[in-house]
């Protein structure tokens, strides 16, 4: 136990010092918010209601789908997993403590949101706290769960980037934060049903009938666990 | 006693069989090399021993603990020393010998970074993370790759401290000066066999006693290789008597491990 929780406390430091997590995770959304933050509540005054819950998806995806499989990939798709193995550290440490500290990472930068989005554009916090906060933590650990599958299964980390943007960018897009999802064409409804941002955001929006939001997320979820298994298991057998 | 027993090793890669039936025998505190021109099946047969690799056939006895230094191995690039020391430690429950980390030099690698280290570094903190469960066995592949005369020498001193310690080391290694200095017995894989085991005088009677020999003439010098130095020489010298030629220096040397290693290894 020991181990493990002094793994998970280095790896947020090492989280800190790569520029890629500080950009995914703070630095870009950070910078959305202050400029997309401006531009919705000015032209639709009434996104103020959901503005803490839409700068929350694009956080969490960014943050997880960009920001976490480089970090999978310089573990197991280089030497480092050698080092693990030789050295009697089980292979699946690597991809808990990144998952860990990205998790930690993606609540602060919610958190911090939350705290300063009613201050910088009036923003409303959300009438059900509760549902948000339940929302918010099933999305980042869904969306972790997809990074990993990236991570682990893109063979380097050129085609990480590739991947992990094919999936961020319609995520954000049909996801309903930029526009309401009942104005885009029914395929793209349909389309923006595989991720888990539309769910998430449904999940943290939707004030009494959330919790139906919450199957969909434990299917991806799912999936995204047995894959990351079959994935480690490839990736150990030598 | 042997620390390490290996019968019938075997590894095939799809349809390419890469160990034919390996046969080790390691005795404990010994320092052991594991020599093969590239191909030969060395990191397969060292990695199959290790337990990291799954192996086909045979079977492996290993009595007593392992610490493993691999050829290719990393860290994550903005690791500190001391931070990977402290995380493989606490993994392993124990705690860093702190003269094991002062003899390598880790302790001045406390704050730097895993990718601003040199690769001498590198291998320095990789083998005190092999070293960190103060193992019996050690496995060092290509231990001194990369690395400086100085760094090359303090890892030699190291190796043998080691064994004077009373663990075992296996090594594998192209560096035949390093393996003539070190090792007490050595094994060449050929073909995914053993081509020869033993000791390093026992290569030299097994190949035959090779010789160099250099004469120097007024019209030039002349290197001439032989088995059989007394013949050789008599016969060579006779002939520069026949020339009339005159002899102003004679260098006998015998032949290097690395002329033995060649004439198993590549059959020549």
């Amino acid at each position: 136990m020991d181990g493990f929780l002094y793994g998970a406390a280095l790896q947020w430091k090492l989280d800190l010092r790569s520029r890629t997590m500080l950009i995914t995770c703070y630095a870009v959304p950070l910078l959305f918010f202050a400029v997309m933050g401006g531009i919705f509540t000015s032209v639709m005054p009434e996104s103020r209601e959901t503005l803490i819950q839409s700068m929350s998806v694009f956080t969490v995806t960014m943050g997880a789908l960009i920001g976490l499989p480089p970090s999978l990939a310089e573990i197991y798709k280089s030497d480092v997993k050698n080092a693990y193995q030789a050295n009697g550290v089980p292979l699946s440490l690597g991809l808990f403590l990144t998952n860990i500290s990205a998790f930690v990472h993606l609540l602060i930068m919610s958190f911090i949101l939350c705290f300063i989005a009613p201050a910088a554009f009036d923003a409303e916090i959300p009438v059900h706290p509760g549902t948000y906060f339940v929302g918010l933590i099933t999305l980042i650990v869904v969306s972790l769960g997809i990074a990993s599958v990236i991570g682990l299964a893109v063979k380097d980390t050129a085609n990480t980037s590739m991947f992990s943007i094919l999936l961020f960018l319609p995520s954000t897009m049909l996801s309903g934060i930029m526009f309401p999802s009942d104005m885009l064409p029914k395929p793209f409804v349909m389309a923006g049903k595989l991720f888990p941002a539309t769910w998430g955001y449904a999940f943290m929006t939707e004030s009494n009938s959330a919790w139906h939001n919450l199957l969909p997320l434990l299917v991806i979820f799912i999936a995204a666990v047995l894959l990351c298994a079959v994935l480690l298991k490839k990736i150990a057998t030598r | 006693m042997d620390a390490l027993q290996v019968k019938g090793l075997r590894k095939s890669y799809g349809k390419k069989e890469v160990l034919k039936g390996i046969d080790l025998c390691i005795r404990k505190g010994d320092i052991f090399a594991l020599l093969g021109v590239n191909g030969a099946g060395k990191t397969t047969a060292l990695e199959c021993i290790e337990g990291l690799r799954k192996h086909d056939g045979g079977s492996i006895a290993i009595n007593g603990t392992m610490g493993i230094q691999l050829q290719s191995a990393s860290l994550p690039a903005h690791i500190k020393g001391m931070e990977a020391v402290r995380l493989f430690a606490k993994w392993n429950k124990v705690s860093a010998d702190t003269s094991m980390l002062t003899a390598l030099g880790v302790n001045d690698l406390a704050s730097k970074q895993y990718q601003e280290m040199s690769t001498g570094q590198k291998r320095r903190l990789h083998l005190a993370l092999a070293l960190i469960s103060d193992p019996d066995i050690v496995f060092l592949d290509e231990p001194t790759a990369g690395l400086d005369i100085e760094g090359r020498i303090s890892l030699h001193a190291y190796i043998r401290t080691l064994k004077a310690r009373g663990k075992t080391i296996l090594l594998a290694s192209h560096d035949m000066a390093e393996v003539e200095n070190l090792c007490d017995n050595i094994a060449i894989l050929k073909d995914g066999r053993i081509a020869f085991a033993g000791t390093v005088s026992e290569l030299t009677r097994a190949v035959g006693k090779h010789y160099n020999i250099c004469i120097k003439t007024s019209q030039g010098t002349e290197n001439f290789e032989a088995d059989n130095i007394g013949e050789s020489l008599i016969s060579i010298l006779k002939n520069y008597q026949e020339k009339n030629m005159d002899i102003q220096d004679i260098q006998v040397n015998r032949g290097s491990l690395e002329q033995h290693f060649v004439k198993i290894a590549r059959g020549a």
